[in-house]
């Protein structure tokens, strides 16, 4: 049964993360959907007000720019959690691995290999070193284990049937998983109850993999205990607090450029007991800023000479430089190509449809529906710049079009992806959102995907822009540990066993607790 | 530790401090004042703002010196530096830069406190309930102070907070004693029990000292008392004892230490007597100015080293690319 909070609640043709459209609660939702029935508004927003204050006092925010520093804001995060079932996660889970052991791939056989997927024809040349990420500064730095991917966050979304479509790589600084785990632990203390006979997999690991991962790639010399750092361009970075939660669930050092010196191509950090020789960068600063020797001589967020040390194997930078190549969104159509090539597999996860706009005849049909589509320029990250055709005005499209006229090679177009919608608390009552999910890969010599990911909710109704830089709101993401089968074959055994002792059918509090 | 973290700590260690002392000395002045003439009202203000070293600084706002302004620019006034919201937030900041250093608990009596006195309207307090603000200010600081104490790890991170902490406090409570000490003469019973009270010594006085208020003894337990923590000794034997487990406990002392311990000497072996009967000013103004030097020789130990690649010095020539 579906209570109060429901009562209101439309799907309205789209596709429902919780309800089908016949209006039933999906599977995966029921004992959710069952527990927050017994919720009303006022003790949702009570929660959301313990929400805020508990995000504001611990500073869990993120940096908007404007006018001068820009302006601290928490992340929303609504209080309704998006489920993902088991069988569906393994699924996103096989497509991701696959997908990031791919553009991996790619990239050392751009960067150290022979090129094979350029030789062969597959991407031309000329798009590749157009790009704004490619670096040829890069060109014959071998990176340990080939993971220049180390960190990925591809976001998903979902299409009007439920399909799993990747809508963009993010393969050089993505940002996300600092709220994908400070959500859960809001979760876990402002709504305890609701996970209850719900089995949800951890998230809160992310340090140790990634401190795992960055151990595994640095330089053979660096021994059995490397030095690690986490490189920031500083607190008024967007992302600051992401990059502190980083280096503290690491329990390495937070450092900017100006804490590095380089010294005969050896890179070293000034502690309070002289220089201490650092193995590897984890860096959360743009390729364009690492080194002024080589790339924008007016950076100060770097340091001069890191290049120069990487070049000559005495430290690890990672994401690898030059990976801008791999998510340039002109690139990315190519993508399920390079898995053909690289792996000899089928792509699991699809792409968006896409349309690249230097290609004469892609553009003339382009422009002739400009209006039914999305056009985003390739370069940009955040949602900046993106024209959406369908909710244009006649001034927006004509300006895309001078733009792509302008520029080929700088915008693709998209169709509309009818993204599925997720109910979000508006106010006092429940309202269809649209969702997409960022999910994060660490790659070393394995490639792990984090159960779950940052699911970003466009807060503005019919809106389908979820960044944060553009407002967007955020979900705790419970990807569930066993599938429907796994929970079904568990009950009747505890009821068994039950059954036995004289206990009833339901579960006790200490099982919930031995599955959470 | 890297050295920008430990100078971080070191600054939210004093920020604090200087809130805190900031507010002590703020709310003894306005109520000792209350009864008092225009004049002698302008010239204790005008005491105050030359004991904490911003005289020139307030007269360059071209503000009257009235109690009104004179608090206005030591709380609210962002462009003074010293200011008490100047100082939170500058704390803020040092504690965003160091997060991983501090307990979720620490950074968030920070981070509230912060945003709990930005959230005030402090003109308006100022005007009408200053004592509330001020007992505000001092409690948060200690919260602050008592969640550092409890939560972290007495490691290095730990003795830099300490350290910056201990010698802005010695430094305030010789200033504490500057401002009144111009009134020595004539300061009564009531002002230096509002001295006491304002360094929440009061009562500790008092079990030392019964009821007598002989200036004499105050200035011995304000500045030399060995137990009561907020006197200028036992600050300085704490900032010692931080810099002392930051050393290398073999080979030759560091300059701070060097400079801190011989401060921590004179004070220990002062004569009250002799003090009162000479230049007690000079005297505190001289204490003032060892725990400064401490305070550049510190930096220089700890936070500016490795000079030989000062990032700032290093050249590098536009032909030096390697890849073009």
């Amino acid at each position: 049964m579906v209570g109060d909070l429901f009562r209101e609640y439309r799907t309205e043709g789209f596709f429902d993360e919780v309800f089908t459209p016949d209006g039933e609660v999906r599977d995966h939702y029921g004992a959710l959907v069952e527990r927050l029935s017994r919720f009303d508004a006022d003790d949702l927003a009570r929660r959301e007000l313990r929400r805020d204050a508990a995000f504001r006092s611990q500073g869990i925010t993120f940096t908007v720019y404007g006018e001068g520093e820009g302006i601290e804001r928490t992340f929303p995060m609504d209080l309704l959690p998006r489920v993902v079932p088991a069988d569906e996660w393994a699924v996103v889970e096989d497509g991701l691995a696959q997908r990031v052991t791919a553009l991996n791939r790619f990239l050392d056989d751009l960067y150290v290999g022979d090129r094979a997927i350029v030789r062969d024809g597959i991407i031309p040349w000329w798009l590749l070193s157009s790009s704004d990420g490619f670096a040829r500064e890069a060109f014959g730095v071998p990176v340990p284990l080939g993971a220049r991917v180390l960190v990925a966050g591809s976001d998903l979304v979902r299409d009007a049937e439920g399909t799993y479509r990747v809508l963009e790589d993010n393969l050089r600084s993505p940002s996300g998983i600092s709220y994908v785990v400070e959500n859960r632990v809001a979760m876990t203390r402002l709504l305890p109850h609701v996970f209850a006979n719900t089995p949800v997999r951890p998230v809160d690991h992310y340090g140790r993999s990634l401190l795992g991962a960055l151990t595994r790639v640095a330089p053979p010399a660096a021994g059995e205990n490397p030095t690690i750092v986490v490189l920031t361009p500083g607190v008024y970075n967007s992302a600051y607090f992401e990059h502190v939660f980083l280096a503290a669930h690491m329990g390495v050092e937070l450092i900017e450029g100006r804490d590095l010196v380089v010294d005969d191509h050896v890179v070293y950090m000034r502690t309070t007991q002289g220089l201490q020789r650092v193995d590897v960068i984890y860096r959360r600063i743009d390729d364009s800023f690492l080194d002024p020797v080589v790339f924008r001589h007016d950076s100060t967020l770097g340091v001069p000479g890191l290049l120069a040390a990487v070049r000559a194997g005495n430290v690890t930078v990672t994401n690898a430089i030059g990976n801008g190549v791999a998510d340039d969104k002109a690139v990315y159509p190519y993508v399920p190509e390079m898995i053909r090539f690289y792996l000899g597999e089928e792509p699991i996860l699809p792409n968006v449809e896409t349309y690249l706009l230097w290609d004469p005849e892609q553009r003339a049909a382009v422009l002739e529906r400009l209006d039914q589509l999305v056009i985003k320029p390739v370069a940009e990250a955040g949602g900046y710049g993106i024209t959406i055709g369908p909710a244009a005005t006649d001034a927006e499209l004509a300006a895309c079009r001078d733009a792509i006229l302008a520029d080929p090679r700088g915008w693709i177009a998209q169709e509309v992806v009818s993204l599925s919608r997720h109910p979000t608390l508006v106010g006092d009552h429940l309202e269809g959102r649209h969702v997409d999910l960022r999910p994060f890969v660490v790659t070393s010599d394995t490639v792990e995907v984090i159960p779950g990911g940052l699911t970003r909710v466009a807060m503005k109704a019919g809106s389908l822009v979820v960044n944060s830089s553009q407002g967007g709101g955020s979900k705790d993401t419970w990807v569930l540990a066993r599938t429907a089968a796994e929970v079904a074959a568990e009950e009747a055994e505890l009821a068994e066993a039950a059954e036995g002792s004289g206990l009833s059918g339901a579960r006790s509090d200490a099982t919930i607790e031995a599955v959470r | 530790m890297l050295a920008r973290d430990a100078e971080s700590l070191f600054w939210i260690g004093r920020y604090l401090e200087r809130a805190e002392d900031t507010a002590r000395l703020l709310d003894v002045t306005y109520h000792g004042l209350l009864e008092t003439t225009a004049a002698e009202e302008r010239a204790a203000w005008g005491g105050v703002l030359a004991a904490v070293g911003l005289r020139g600084t307030f007269d360059e706002t071209e503000r009257p010196l009235t109690a009104a302004m004179v608090s206005e620019f030591l709380v609210v006034d962002r462009d003074n530096r010293g200011s008490i919201l100047a100082s939170v937030e500058q704390a803020r900041e040092n504690a965003r830069t160091v997060r991983g250093w501090l307990s979720t608990e620490l950074w968030g009596a920070i981070n509230s406190f912060c945003l709990q006195l930005r959230g005030r309207n402090l003109k308006l307090d100022l005007e009408f309930q200053p004592h509330e603000l001020y007992g505000f200010v001092r409690r948060e600081c200690q919260a602050v102070a008592g969640m550092a104490h409890e939560t972290m790890t007495r490691d290095e991170g730990w003795r830099f907070l300490e350290l910056g902490w201990h010698l802005e406090r010695a430094a305030w409570a010789c200033r504490l004693l500057r401002v009144r000490q111009g009134q020595l003469a004539s300061a009564g019973f009531h002002e230096w029990v509002g001295t006491l009270r304002s360094a929440s010594a009061l009562e500790a006085y008092r079990r030392t000292h019964r009821a007598s208020m002989a200036p004499a003894d105050v200035v011995a337990f304000l500045l030399l008392s060995r137990t009561f923590p907020r006197s200028v000794l036992h600050a300085v034997r704490t900032a010692e004892e931080s810099l002392t487990l930051l050393s290398p406990p073999h080979g030759e002392l560091s300059r701070p230490l060097r400079l801190l311990g011989r401060l921590r000497a004179d004070l220990e072996y002062a004569e009250v007597g002799e003090l009162m009967a000479g230049d007690l000013s000079a005297e505190l103004i001289r204490v003032e100015a060892a725990i400064a030097q401490v305070g550049t020789a510190v930096g220089l130990q700890y936070f500016t080293n490795s000079h030989e690649f000062d990032m700032h010095t290093l050249k590098v020539l536009p032909g030096e690319q390697w890849a073009s």
